[in-house]
């Protein structure tokens, strides 16, 4: 269906007039979505009188830059901000080093356990985080790591990891069996090691695959926000979403409005620049990962 | 063979290790402590004390926890049907050959790749402001003074106002899960429809829908798993602690266990822990469940 459609047919109104309902339909859902969005992004520009007497859009007195400085500074998002680049990048790159191997081997080699390893990934992926929690919870803090804050962040960095394993593993384990075995043949002939041969062939073969399913695991880490809250304990650790829950709890004290929306845009701006550049990418992404 | 055998250990080694430690150990541990009672979370299994079924009695005997669950129910239920039925009708308007179908999905799926706090943000401090609000600016424009007046965040509307706004985020992602597998029909098939026939409603209701029952599976199966997480947007909709309107058995469960403050009954673990089985059964059920009723085997294609 899709491919027949590549090629622009032709305008052809008593087509497009069938097709109305669902334009107005999809237009209607699109202009709300445009117009939250494009509310909250002119109010963070605004003050928090201008908000208040429904003028947040007039931009009477100016555009007000400095929410955001007020936000970056004063309110400690560039901390949290901060925090969540280093979880999200080291996690990601040690989710594809830890996974990519694994897939490949659960793809590739006929054993006893692979049937059973796959299996228990794929259940993995539908446990509440609420059963895993409390243990993980009592074994960390019994170990009295969670106030030295490189061990704290290097275990935040562990649960972030471990968390993805099953779903990375799985994603990546599609990708590998769609692979040709004939490359590997060849590299054998000529001689290669298997593990050379997957990390010089294989790895790089694979790596439209792995750059999908880390965007995947970058997105999901930078939201994650129910084991952030519970480990993240001090204001040094905390990455954006838990960060931003407690922001928008004081600002209801000191009454910033503007400089909350301000910090809303910030947590919302480096996930959405990263969709409206590989949109198509990740929209691919996710019914491939399910179908596994 | 001897080659290959180090390379799977030594290459399946640490992605094994990781989901023993964060899943395997835990999940068994957890289903252990639902039948003690346990004062501490850190506390070591000789300080439990043995309970049977007392903490699933107790859970249930409790009002708070009863209602949590209930609203979480509301919320797979409720919420399901009008995600279920959204997405499904996006999917089929995308599939029907309209231009714009890349923006329109883009666009629609676009609240799943935005931090829940931001996006729930969003919803609370402007759409359903009671002073600057989108609905009541909307409401007003239109001379709908009745609606313009409602106050979506007070008791009698923030369950409903919580579930729209959940529901608003999470159609993008079903929609997707419908589209692929709407344009995994052949075509072959509605050519010999049209031929027959049918017209675009026909074709839909007696080919596209029996034919979309294991995708139907593929969707309750992951809409009842992000239900049953329901915790981020409950915390930020209620106002007060323990907000019999908003709870869900997360929540609780966090309130419970790590939360402070006189809303804590009993200090007692192995209560969380319950919390977590009983969910887990429940995802287990309509798994099952699901399975059973909508048997897919019959229809390949």
């Amino acid at each position: 269906m899709a491919k027949e459609k590549e090629p622009r047919k032709p305008f052809n109104l008593k087509k497009e007039i069938k097709l109305l309902p669902g334009y107005i339909i999809l237009i209607l859902w699109v202009i709300f979505t445009i117009a939250l969005l494009g509310w909250v992004f002119g109010a963070s520009f605004s003050t928090t009188a201008e908000i208040f007497q429904g003028k947040a859009l007039k931009f009477e007195s100016g555009l007000h830059f400095e929410n955001y400085a007020k936000a970056w500074n004063g309110a400690g998002v560039a901390g949290f901000f901060a925090n969540s680049l280093l979880y999200s990048i080291v996690s990601c790159v040690i989710l594809i080093l830890v996974c990519a191997p694994a897939a490949y081997v659960l793809s590739r080699f006929d054993f006893i356990a692979n049937k059973f390893i796959q299996t228990s990934f794929v259940s993995a992926m539908g446990v509440p985080a609420i059963m895993v929690v409390l243990p993980l919870f009592s074994f960390i803090s019994g170990m009295g790591i969670l106030n030295i804050l490189p061990a704290a962040r290097t275990t935040l960095i562990i649960l972030y990891v471990g968390i993805n394993v099953p779903y990375t593993t799985i994603f990546l384990l599609t990708f590998f069996s769609n692979i040709s075995k004939t490359y590997e043949e060849a590299a054998a002939i000529d001689g290669c090691p298997p593990m050379r041969t997957f990390w010089k062939i294989m790895f790089p073969m694979a790596q439209s695959g792995i750059v999908t399913v880390t965007i995947f695991n970058f997105i999901n880490i930078w939201n994650e926000y129910f084991l952030s809250l519970i480990f993240a304990n001090s204001d040094k650790l905390k990455p954006v979403a838990p960060g931003l829950y407690g922001m928008i709890n004081s600002m209801k004290y000191t009454g910033d409005w503007a400089g909350m929306f301000a910090a809303v845009i910030i947590v919302f701006l480096p996930t959405f620049i990263l969709y409206i550049f590989l949109s198509e990418k990740i929209i691919g992404g996710v019914t491939g990962g399910i179908k596994g | 063979m001897k080659k290959n055998k180090t390379m799977i250990i030594a290459f399946l080694t640490p992605a094994v290790i990781l989901f023993l430690g964060i899943f395997l150990y835990p999940i068994i541990r957890t289903v252990i402590m639902s039948f003690f009672t346990i004062e501490g979370v850190t506390d070591p299994m000789s300080k439990w004390t043995f309970s049977g079924i007392d903490n699933y009695v107790k859970l249930f005997n409790t009002s708070l926890f009863r209602t949590s669950f209930y609203n979480l129910f509301r919320i797979w239920l409720i919420g399901g049907l009008i995600v279920m039925t959204l997405s499904l009708l996006f999917a089929a308007i995308l599939t029907s050959g309209i231009r714009f179908k890349k923006f329109f999905r883009a666009v629609i799926y676009m609240p799943n790749i935005v931090s829940a706090v931001a996006l729930a943000t969003m919803w609370l401090q402007y759409v359903y402001s009671p002073r600057f609000g989108l609905l009541k600016n909307f409401f007003e424009a239109l001379h709908l003074d009745e609606l313009a007046k409602i106050q979506w965040l007070d008791n009698d509307h923030k369950f409903m106002a919580l579930l729209i706004a959940y529901c608003f985020g999470m159609v993008g992602y079903h929609m997707l899960i419908w589209t692929s597998g709407i344009e995994r029909i052949s075509p072959e098939f509605y050519e010999a429809a049209t031929i027959d026939g049918a017209n675009k409603v026909q074709q839909f209701r007696y080919m596209t829908l029996p034919l979309l029952k294991g995708v139907f599976k593929t969707n309750l199966t992951m809409w009842t798993v992000s239900s049953v997480g329901f915790f981020v947007w409950s915390q930020l909709f209620s106002t007060v602690t323990a907000d019999t309107q908003t709870i869900t058995p997360y929540v609780y469960m966090y309130m419970q266990i790590f939360g402070g403050g006189n809303t804590v009954t009993e200090r007692n673990s192995g209560l969380g822990a319950a919390i977590g089985v009983v969910l887990s059964v429940c995802v287990v059920l309509v798994f099952t469940v699901c399975n059973k009723v909508l048997k897919d085997d019959d229809l390949e294609f």
